[in-house]
């Protein structure tokens, strides 16, 4: 360096093949490093389904019997004591359809908000893109939801809507759901990160949810506004149920909820991706 | 200046780190109050320059707070340095004795996905499996859940898991204090075998017994400063004056 004629040479062979730190890795490579943790991906929920119940007396069981008993419970209090099923046929298989849609999305979007947080451990110790936490969460949700879907396919055909050609859509309502509670999951675990205080926040944003999104009631039924009627539309949990039902219970959607149903989960993964990765390299640092 | 022919696995050009701490009241009150630091900069590595050749292994030494840690977790990535350059020939691994894996589960699903999370696919997985735990030394209790493992098995399993892959580079910040002896001569063993396959290793310790075991080169930090620098007897004999 004090020389120019004779040091660069030296140090251009010494720091050749050197990198910076911290430099975020390029997309591509992003995703194919993630592409080959999916084993990792798919173990992780399953060997936590395995240990969550593992001081129950009943353990795994409850997957099954936790649905069970909510629709139970749903059907005494608002089929039985409260008649708020006015302007809805079938009003078990619409409740049952509206609450296990919801709470699958709020689970998913809550697991992913903490799956950066809770794991800061695994983050300090070992190498490997971080997105990968929130992608376990929301399939370790999606495992769990199998038994959900299975009381939820029951009470339907049991009111009598027999399967029909609406249920081929299935699979891609499923994808929605997950997509919109994954995306939405990367955006909280990266906001958690830097703010405890939104895992506080979250119940309370997802009850007032809850009573905007026709969960309980019919939207239809209860608004006449057309123009008003489209404003929900701007809930992707609203159209996520509207379109559930729609296949379950032949009820109609209009094409407003099918754009905000596809065009929810693709901008909350688009977006939720760009902001969790933006801060990648900080969250082992836990602040 | 030492002119060096090996290449290098890290290079660190004036590097600063600063954390920020929350202070302990909550955030909105010192806003509303208008009081300004309500977080408080640590200044924890304040411009190190340092070269560390392939197949080289340094021990750092210095106080409670020196910012040995601090520089070590700069490395892999996981703190944005304030000021500075820190190139490194691939992402080091850093092996820590208070990372916790997952406790609930038992050692072994541990290893698998400790294992599967550094990219490895399930066949490479369970093929590797049975020699990390035997490495372990942990006998039956690796099917047990980690939660009731002592500090110094929990060690153990970490320092197996980080290893199993012999990364290029790995940073160790105290992983070794904890074991019992034999396991910390088997470790021993495995850095040594890790730095004639050209590993590079950076140790930090407090037990300089260690230091000299496994580290021809010691650097000394002092509040964020490199203080000394070359080969270790010399730098101890110093430290320890």
């Amino acid at each position: 360096m004090m020389h120019p004629s004779d040091g660069p040479p030296e140090s251009e062979t010494e720091t050749d093949g050197l990198f910076a730190v911290g430099r975020a890795t390029p997309l591509g490579t992003y995703l194919k490093d993630l592409w080959r943790r999916r084993d990792y991906l798919l173990r992780v929920p399953v060997e936590d389904l395995r240990v969550q119940h593992a001081h129950t007396l009943l353990g795994n069981l409850w997957l099954l019997l936790n649905p069970v008993l909510q629709v139970a419970v749903y059907l005494l209090v608002f089929g039985v004591l409260i008649e708020l099923d006015r302007g809805v046929e079938n009003y078990l298989a619409f409740l049952t359809i509206g609450v296990f849609v919801f709470h699958q999305t709020q689970r998913t979007v809550s697991a992913g908000a903490r799956s950066v947080v809770a794991n800061v451990g695994l983050i300090r110790a070992l190498r490997f893109p971080r997105a990968a936490l929130p992608m376990g969460s929301a399939i370790g949700q999606l495992l769990s939801f199998t038994p959900v879907l299975v009381v939820m396919l029951t009470v339907t055909v049991a009111h009598g809507h027999t399967p029909g050609l609406r249920w081929l859509t299935l699979p891609g309502l499923l994808l929605a759901l997950t997509s919109f509670g994954l995306g939405a999951g990367l955006a909280a675990a990266r906001a958690n990160h830097t703010y405890r205080d939104l895992e506080n926040l979250l119940p309370f944003l997802f009850r007032l949810l809850f009573y905007l999104s026709g969960v309980l009631y019919s939207v239809d039924h209860f608004v006449d506004n057309e123009a008003l009627r489209s404003l929900f539309a701007l809930n992707p949990l609203y159209c996520l149920i509207t379109t559930w039902r729609w296949a379950l219970l032949g009820t109609d959607a209009s094409g407003l909820v099918w754009v905000g149903t596809i065009g929810w989960p693709v901008t909350a993964l688009v977006g939720g991706f760009a902001a969790f990765r933006s801060r990648e390299a900080t969250y082992g640092s836990g602040a | 200046m030492t002119a060096r022919t090996r290449p290098l696995a890290i290079r660190c050009t004036d590097v600063e780190v600063q954390y920020t701490i929350r202070s302990h009241r909550p955030l909105l009150r010192d806003l509303l109050r208008g009081n300004p630091p309500y977080t408080t900069t640590v200044h924890a590595v304040r411009g190190v320059t340092l070269d560390v050749a392939v197949g080289e292994s340094v021990g750092v030494v210095g106080h409670n707070g020196s910012g040995k840690t601090t520089l070590l977790q700069a490395m892999t990535g996981v703190l944005p340095l304030a000021s500075g350059e820190l190139l490194v020939r691939s992402l080091p691994t850093f092996l820590g004795v208070k990372a916790a894996l997952r406790p609930r589960m038992t050692g072994r699903t541990n290893i698998r996905i400790g294992l599967l999370a550094q990219g490895l696919t399930r066949d490479e997985a369970e093929a590797q499996l049975p020699a990390v735990a035997d490495f372990t030394d942990l006998g039956p209790a690796v099917d047990l859940p980690m939660e009731t493992y002592s500090s110094g098995m929990r060690a153990r399993l970490h320092f197996a898991i980080a290893t199993a892959l012999t990364p290029e580079i790995l940073l160790i910040d105290e992983a070794l204090a904890v074991g019992d002896r034999t396991f910390r001569e088997k470790s021993a063993q495995r850095l040594d075998e890790h730095r004639s396959t050209a590993g590079t290793v950076m140790l930090v310790s407090h037990n300089l017994g260690e230091i000299r075991r496994s580290c021809e080169r010691t650097v000394w930090l002092q509040e964020g400063r490199i203080v000394a620098d070359g080969p270790t007897d010399e730098v101890l004999r110093a430290y320890e004056a």
